[in-house]
């Protein structure tokens, strides 16, 4: 059967299965983090579901407290909002830039200009999420936070069956050879270096086309309809993953 | 007590500066005038005293006495002072009742106070006189009155009263008249504007065809309200649009939870309308998003961060990310690039303006088809052009498609917001570039960059460089 692109899903499985697709590591670790919220219903759906994926969160509904709160608890990850009472969520950054402080910080905000998400990343934010956002979207986003890919000087990547040599350009799955368009091997480096975290399209238009706006068609899934197509050959078990309505994972076929 | 306001307006205090300043100018030119024809007169007198003396001063001491009488007998107006005195001091004859103190004796002719005596009475003068000793021991004084001299102050006084102070009253009541009016023009203006602020953007200053620079204020201020008028109305109409277009997927949403709520009994039926709900709601959120995104574009004053794009590779990349996409729908997509060229412009707007027309023109042609995105070069501008061979933009309808919210009834059934093409033009009006539609097999759309002319200038400058170098 061909595949379709954009219309494979995980098997359906119970809501808390799917959450330990992208948060098997942190569950043991009990990962802090610390959300600046001003807004308490929207601070009690994050703190949920980040607590649901096995965080251990800590909220603040001010801008001074919160910076009180960063610098003496010291967390793992932060999301702060842009516009709180007190203190700009900005400010809070570069308070805590000034301190050295390096801990990834996820910045909220319903300013969605690119001029503030310029703004924002500039004065030392980590990642910027325009309000609104889906859940989903969020939690992908610390999770890249926290797991960022470490420098390193490998040239060659490899998850599972699955190995690319960055100086080569080649890809190989097992014994069989991949041959991949530059475009595709620029995606699935970008997969393979965060292989089991989930990946939302958001992040790879911004990541691995560099494209600051949304586009309308779903290019995203075309494009990872072919490279599926590619890396899971129709004998292979599947590595590359739709979680729907999220994003994509690549895994390690077990 | 208020003053009336047109002596507080600026005109005025204008007005009456400047007669201030032209009567303080006359005044100095008159006594200027005044002094030097004092001066002269006294010149002349002096001469004329001084003459006599040596005349008189040359006779036999009988034949002066003689003189002096006869001098004063031909003198009606009783300006000629004579007089001689004794070695003693005691007057021998003439008009002048003694020897004045402070006259110098044997020196040029002087200023000097003395009493007249004669026939009428006793009168003290200042008069211009000159003294000389005779021989004999006799003094011989001759003086005269310049009387002229008051006469020429007297004439002075009066072309001031007469000439300038009218002068300066005139320039009162036009700096008084000149500001009345301007104020009334303001408090005109001011009832007129009140008006448009309360609402009524019909109303315009008033203003007259002559080329006076209130009238060109006005005009050119009714200009801008006529602009802002015909803003204000495309506004309302977008407004409309948008409570139209957001509400239709709201209203998907909140039928289907409405639904949802009474009629799912199992938890996958309650997903299914959650999705639905979802789905909705985004549908609007990406409205909204295109919404505020072209806001941003429009208002945006970004040309500082522009930067050399190179279009190319641009379009190079946006073919290579919609290849896949095309290949699905079996169209062919194809680049043509006949030059490496650059344009100013920030590079991340003009890949989304291109992408927008590429994905436009996917959506729009029919499997099998052809869409063709070119680089040209024209005279003296450089075009991207994106051809399909799709169903086409209608000639009446090239104008509606670049509106917010236009949905070509062909396209109904097309997914999409209908901003797109706005946005394209809102992007490629931020850069001073022009959109053309004009049909091709199916539509062609081009975006078309002129040379900047400092840019030509910077390229004539490199060609004459390189020689040289």
């Amino acid at each position: 059967m061909a595949l379709v692109p954009g219309k494979r899903t995980v098997p359906a499985r119970p809501r808390s299965s799917i959450a330990n697709d992208f948060a098997a590591v942190e569950n043991q670790l009990m990962t802090k983090v610390l959300l600046i919220e001003d807004d308490s219903e929207t601070a009690e759906e994050i703190t949920a579901e980040l607590a649901d994926r096995g965080f251990e969160v800590e909220w603040s509904a001010n801008g001074i407290e919160g910076l009180d709160k960063a610098r003496s608890s010291q967390p793992d990850a932060m999301i702060v909002d842009r516009l709180l009472p007190g203190m700009d969520g900005l400010t809070i950054i570069e308070a805590l830039r000034k301190d050295q402080v390096r801990t990834p910080v996820l910045v909220l905000s319903a300013l969605a200009a690119v001029d503030d998400r310029v703004r924002g990343l500039r004065m030392g934010g980590d990642d910027y999420l325009t309000k609104p956002f889906a859940i989903v979207e969020l939690v992908a986003r610390v999770e890249a936070l926290l797991r960022r890919p470490a420098e390193t000087r490998e040239t060659t990547l490899r998850v599972g069956p699955l190995e690319l040599d960055l100086i080569e350009r080649t890809a190989r799955r097992g014994d069989r050879v991949i041959d991949l368009l530059p475009r595709e091997f620029r995606l699935l480096e970008y997969m393979m270096q965060r292989s089991d975290q989930l990946l939302t399209r958001a992040m790879l238009l911004e990541e691995v086309w560099n494209y600051k706006f949304v586009p309308a068609t779903n290019l995203v899934d075309v494009h990872m309809g072919r490279l599926r197509h590619k890396v899971d050959g129709p004998d292979d078990a599947p590595m590359i993953h739709n979680v729907r309505g999220a994003g994509f994972i690549l895994r390690a076929a077990s | 007590m208020r003053q009336p306001q047109f002596i507080r307006s600026n005109t005025f205090r204008w007005a009456f500066m400047v007669a201030g300043v032209l009567a303080i100018f006359v005044t100095v030119l008159f006594g200027f005038i005044y002094w030097n024809i004092d001066d002269y007169l006294t010149a002349r007198s002096d001469r004329v005293i001084t003459v006599e003396l040596d005349g008189i001063a040359g006779l036999s001491p009988e034949r002066r006495l003689e003189a002096i009488d006869e001098r004063q007998r031909q003198d009606p107006r009783g300006v000629q002072l004579a007089a001689i005195f004794a070695a003693d001091g005691h007057r021998m004859t003439g008009n002048i009742e003694s020897l004045p103190p402070n006259l110098l004796i044997d020196a040029p002719a002087q200023g000097v106070d003395v009493v007249r005596t004669d026939r009428k009475g006793r009168e003290h003068q200042n008069v211009r006189a000159i003294a000389r000793r005779m021989r004999n021991g006799d003094v011989l004084v001759l003086g005269r009155d310049v009387d002229e001299a008051m006469e020429i102050s007297h004439v002075v006084g009066e072309a001031l009263l007469l000439g300038l102070l009218p002068a300066f009253l005139l320039c009162l009541l036009a700096g008084a008249w000149l500001s009345v009016r301007a104020q009334r023009r303001v408090e005109d203006v001011n009832q007129r504007v009140q008006r448009i602020i309360a609402g009524d953007l019909r109303e315009r200053l008033p203003h007259r065809n002559v080329d006076e620079p209130f009238s060109r204020l006005a005009a050119i201020v009714n200009g801008m309200l006529d602009e802002m008028e015909a803003m204000i109305h495309a506004l309302a109409g977008v407004g409309n649009d948008i409570a139209h277009d957001l509400r239709t997927p709201l209203t998907r949403a909140r039928l289907a939870l409405e639904r949802g709520r009474t009629n799912a009994a199992t938890l996958e039926q309650l997903q299914a309308v959650a999705d639905k709900a979802i789905a909705g709601i985004d549908q609007s959120l990406t409205i909204i998003t295109a919404l505020l995104r072209l806001a941003e574009i429009e208002n945006s004053r970004r040309s500082a961060g522009f930067g050399c794009v190179a279009l190319h590779e641009m379009v190079q990349e946006v073919c290579d990310i919609y290849e896949p996409i095309a290949e699905n729908k079996e169209i062919a997509l194809n680049v043509q690039v006949t030059h490496q060229l650059t344009v100013r412009g920030d590079r991340d707007l003009l890949i989304e303006a291109v992408a927008n027309l590429v994905d436009n023109a996917i959506k729009f042609t029919p499997e099998g088809g052809k869409v063709d995105i070119e680089l040209l070069r024209g005279d003296s501008e450089t075009i991207v052009r994106v051809t399909d061979t799709g169903c086409g933009i209608r000639e009446q309808e090239r104008d509606a498609v670049l509106r917010r919210f236009y949905r070509s009834d062909k396209i109904r059934n097309a997914p999409g917001v209908g901003l797109g093409l706005s946005l394209v033009a809102a992007i490629v009006k931020l850069h001073g570039f022009r959109l053309a539609i004009s049909p091709g097999p199916g539509c062609r759309v081009e975006i078309i960059c002129p040379d900047r002319v400092d840019g030509v200038k910077e390229l004539a400058r490199l060609a004459k460089g390189r020689p040289a170098s």
